[in-house]
């Protein structure tokens, strides 16, 4: 007489809290989830193909567009895979300063990140006041660099130049006010019940179900599996410096948002190491004019605020690369998105999708 | 180089219990808020009044004279030409009466798909200054898109800019 | 038309023809400061571009509603979508009729001028009664806009309204049987006679009350069925120009009538702190005092906001305004002792309390997350109903055994 049947809904690919042009169907039995299903490919620009018909340093500024919100950590891994294909050693002094620039270019993220996750979840004060933090991150970024979202900050072999007069003042000037507005976001979410309620015990992920998946980044680490690149394959220097991984216990959202959180102490605490002992002397390694890395293949990863970045460049001993192809971390981090969600309830989804901080331009490339 | 694992379990006990019964941490959160009330606010009130722009800031790229003796300083090597990811610059150029090096006879940008990375200023030869630099322009809509092709006269003038009406 | 016709008939009318044309007005201006209070929280700048400090505003706003396109969709239950807002706006708009601003008639012209429009002496039951029409409007909205988004939207709105109104009206009866009336004159008489406001004894109730409230009016962080990353704009989402404008009207309009019960049934209504203390009788005039401390106050804090001195700005403000309500207090100019009547300072004490409420309902907006919708049903069902009973229960008992 009666009869239940499955429903599908659609989300996105134009929806707030999808963040970009995700697109999920979502396969509903009453209010569960029984099947989901990320359809992505709505951003997709061809950007591996385009880097076959670019010269080396051409293909920077599309690092850049890759992962929009921490483009730096983009440029650092292009530019360390081309370097590791020509065997440049890059200066002290600019490996120096491309770590405090890929470390405040994660809290940058990593602030976007907090913002619009709390917004999801309804805290829409919190989206201001770490966008006034970031903004002080890409007033230093401009400072440097000259622009606020795609840098192109980064030269094959160092930098372009060295950073200008009183720069390093104005980072030691953010680290020292960020871990006071870091306590007021705690004060707002950490120990609020709201948010602890919506978040703890939310789309649990595996520590097996994230390793099978090839879960990178602190979406890993929220799960107890300790694995951070600049730790296991220290790049730029990284080994030099002193800093714990942050690792939850339980793999759900609640986890996933402390682990960022300490990763931003913890990058804090990476800066002020890098401005103590900043090395003097040159920013850029001598290149040739003309990049021709030797033929043979390269795969270089850096930790991006989003997980395992890497860069696979096959060289055929010409100006442009022959085969060029990108490890996004969000692209893998998204698989893991059915299993985190399926089995819950569809008001999860929204606090899921959040947790997992997908840039969308990074999973279509 | 340590790991510390996160674990987020207040301590039960009788100032946990009180904590929650008082809602302790909700007083916290609605202080973070009161407090922010006399932070200076951060946004600006754009066409009015605009942000302070930091020297190396790559706006539109342009062309510049020489600020002493007022002659163009592009030679017409067409490296930025060659450089750029997007073929957004077009340079003719012809051979000088004399001879000696070539001189422009025109020069375009198609702000339409320049990405404003900055690399055709990284080789441009003529020294000091260099001849294309990144300007502080930003304020480029129109309503054509031939009013995106800069010609050299726009490259040098910058782009006429558009008042804003009360 | 004899006296008495004028005074049952005419007067009233008046006051109701007042309350349906200034409160929109009124409310249009609560938004202003809603999104000033928000903007500054959010360290921004608020709407500053029409008028003064943005205090032209609201009038746009009005005017674009007004002039704006009104689409109805497609395969709309036309009749039902327009007879939606107007029965969310109408009960909304009714509760205000039981509303006392101050406690003592006064003479207007020679007539006796009530500073409500009714003192029913069932007002508590009559306000309970009209506020849970209110949720005809929302499920008919959802139902006849033939949109998913609506639809649950109305759902989830007219079920937490349902499950909120219990907590709400057992909070209430702890005050009921304090003060033995459910009129609100006679409720705000009997704390003054107990010469305490019934926040004290009735702590628990308020607590009650005022989170069960915060969720009847669809607030945050109860504000599920607007949540916009979920379910974008929840049962008006299809609504546009004058009709969203209604039911805008509503939720502001339910706003200040569940703040200003809040404000009779727990905060003494018109009364001055400490009810009839003698010590504190200064503060019945005194309040000519406190309009200039409070307004130029208030007025600082808007000034000096734009240069990050908004502590300083207020701070200069009270000191101006203090020294001006010291001035007018003390100071007898002629004219001034008129103003000094019962009804300006129970309407300014009752405005200032009601106002104190509308802020914190704003401050909770720029504070807290949202629940979740089964959260919201666990804390409506599971402890807001079982504490306000037990708060029924334990002041039977204390007056039983004490009264």
């Amino acid at each position: 007489m009666f009869h239940t049947e499955e429903m599908d809904i659609n989300m996105g690919p134009q929806h707030p809290s999808t963040h970009g042009v995700l697109r999920l169907r979502l396969t509903l039995d009453g209010e569960t989830i029984s099947d989901m299903r990320p359809i992505i490919g709505y951003l997709h620009r061809g950007v591996e193909k385009l880097c076959e018909h670019r010269t080396f340093p051409m293909i920077e500024p599309l690092t850049d567009r890759l992962d929009y919100v921490a483009a730096i950590s983009e440029n650092l891994g292009y530019c360390g895979a081309v370097e590791k294909a020509m065997g440049i050693v890059v200066p002290p002094r600019a490996q120096y300063i491309r770590v405090i620039l890929a470390e405040l270019q994660r809290i940058a993220s990593h602030l976007l990140w907090l913002g619009t996750h709390a917004l999801d979840l309804g805290a829409m004060s919190v989206f201001f006041y770490t966008f006034r933090e970031r903004e002080m991150i890409l007033d230093l970024f401009e400072a440097f660099c000259g622009a606020r979202l795609t840098y192109n900050s980064m030269r094959i072999g160092g930098l372009l130049e060295d950073v200008p007069a009183g720069w390093l003042d104005r980072v030691r000037h953010f680290i020292s006010i960020f871990p006071g507005r870091e306590k007021e976001y705690e004060d707002l979410l950490t120990v609020n019940r709201i948010f602890v309620g919506r978040t703890r015990g939310v789309g649990i992920l595996t520590p097996q179900d994230a390793v099978a998946l090839g879960v990178s980044g602190p979406t890993l680490r929220a799960t107890g599996v300790d694995y951070d690149v600049r730790r296991a394959q220290p790049y730029c220097s990284y080994e030099q410096f002193q800093f714990d991984v942050p690792l939850g216990r339980n793999g759900d959202t609640y986890d996933r948002y402390l682990v960022r959180m300490e990763e931003m102490r913890q990058c804090c605490r990476i800066i002020q190491q890098a401005l103590d002992r900043l090395p003097d002397g040159e920013v850029r390694a001598k290149v040739a004019k003309y990049i021709k890395p030797p033929a043979g293949e390269v795969y270089h990863v850096v930790e991006s605020p989003r997980g395992e970045q890497g860069f696979y460049i096959v060289t055929s001993g010409g100006e442009m690369p022959y085969r060029m192809r990108f490890r996004s971390p969000s692209f893998v981090n998204l698989q893991a998105l059915p299993s985190m969600c399926k089995g819950q309830l569809v008001a999860y989804v929204v606090a899921v999708i959040g947790s997992i901080d997908i840039v969308l331009g990074d999973v279509d490339r | 180089m340590a790991t510390v694992t996160i674990a987020p379990r207040p301590v039960p006990g009788f100032k946990e219990f009180l904590k929650t019964i008082l809602l302790a941490e909700l007083w916290v959160g609605l202080w973070v808020t009161l407090k922010n009330q006399f932070r200076p606010h951060i946004t600006v009130e754009y066409p009015k009044e605009t942000v302070e722009l930091s020297p190396r800031f790559r706006g539109v790229p342009r062309l510049r004279f020489n600020p002493e003796s007022g002659e163009e300083l592009c030679i017409a090597c067409h490296l930025c030409e060659i450089v750029c990811p997007d073929d957004c610059i077009h340079i003719v150029s012809e051979k000088k009466p004399d001879g000696k090096g070539k001189r422009l006879v025109s020069f375009e940008i198609n702000y339409e798909r320049c990405c404003f990375c900055g690399l055709c200023v990284d080789p441009c030869p003529t020294k000091p200054l260099t001849a294309i630099y990144m300007s502080h322009d930003y304020e480029m809509a129109d309503f054509k898109r031939e009013g995106f092709v800069a010609p050299l006269k726009t490259l040098l003038d910058g782009i006429e800019p558009t008042i804003y009406k009360e | 038309m004899d006296r008495q016709m004028i005074q049952t008939i005419v007067i009233p009318a008046i006051q109701v023809l007042l309350v349906v044309m200034v409160l929109p007005l009124g409310i249009a201006y609560l938004q202003l400061v809603e999104r000033k209070v928000l903007g500054f929280m959010q360290v921004r700048l608020a709407p500053r571009r029409v008028g003064w400090h943005g205090l032209l505003q609201p009038i746009a706003d009005a005017v674009k509603l007004l002039i704006k396109e009104d689409v109805v969709p497609d395969k709309a239950d036309r009749f039902l979508f327009t007879l939606a807002p107007i029965v969310t706006v109408i009960p909304a708009l009714a509760g205000l009729a039981v509303i006392p601003i101050a406690g003592a008639p006064f003479t207007l012209f020679g007539y006796e001028v009530k500073p409500f429009i009714t003192d029913l002496n069932v007002a508590v039951l009559y306000l309970l009664a009209i506020s849970s029409l209110g949720i005809y409007g929302i499920i008919l909205g959802g139902w006849a806009s033939n949109s998913k988004y609506s639809l649950l939207g109305a759902l989830r709105s007219s079920a937490q309204l349902i499950s909120y109104e219990v907590p709400l009206g057992f909070a209430i009866i702890g005050v009921l049987m304090l003060s033995g009336s459910a009129s609100m004159v006679d409720i705000v008489n009997s704390q003054k006679t107990a010469r305490v406001w019934y926040i004290l004894p009735q702590i628990l109730g308020f607590f009650c009350y005022f989170i069960s409230a915060v969720a009847e009016t669809n607030r945050v962080p109860f504000d599920l069925p607007e949540a916009e990353a979920e379910l974008v704009a929840g049962f008006h989402t299809e609504y546009s120009g004058m009709k969203f404008a209604f039911f805008f009207l509503a939720e502001y309009t339910n706003m200040i009538v569940v703040s200003s019960i809040a404000t009779i049934l727990f905060f003494g209504g018109w009364l001055r702190p400490f009810p009839n203390a003698a010590w504190s009788a200064w503060l019945e005039n005194g309040w000519l005092f406190f309009v200039p401390l409070v307004a130029l106050g208030f007025i600082g804090w808007l000034v000096d906001q734009k240069t990050g001195q908004g502590l300083k700005g207020m701070f200069a403000g009270l000191f101006l305004g203090g020294i001006l309500g010291f001035l007018l207090a003390r100071v007898d100019v002629a004219g001034l002792a008129a103003l000094q009547a019962p009804v300006l300072s129970g309407a300014f004490w009752f405005f200032l309390k009601v106002s104190v409420f509308l802020f914190v309902y704003i401050w909770f907006r720029g504070t807290y997350p949202r629940y979740r919708y089964d959260q919201l049903m666990a804390l409506g069902w599971k402890w807001l109903i079982p504490l306000s009973v037990l708060n029924v229960l334990g002041t039977g008992l204390v007056v039983v055994l004490f009264g």
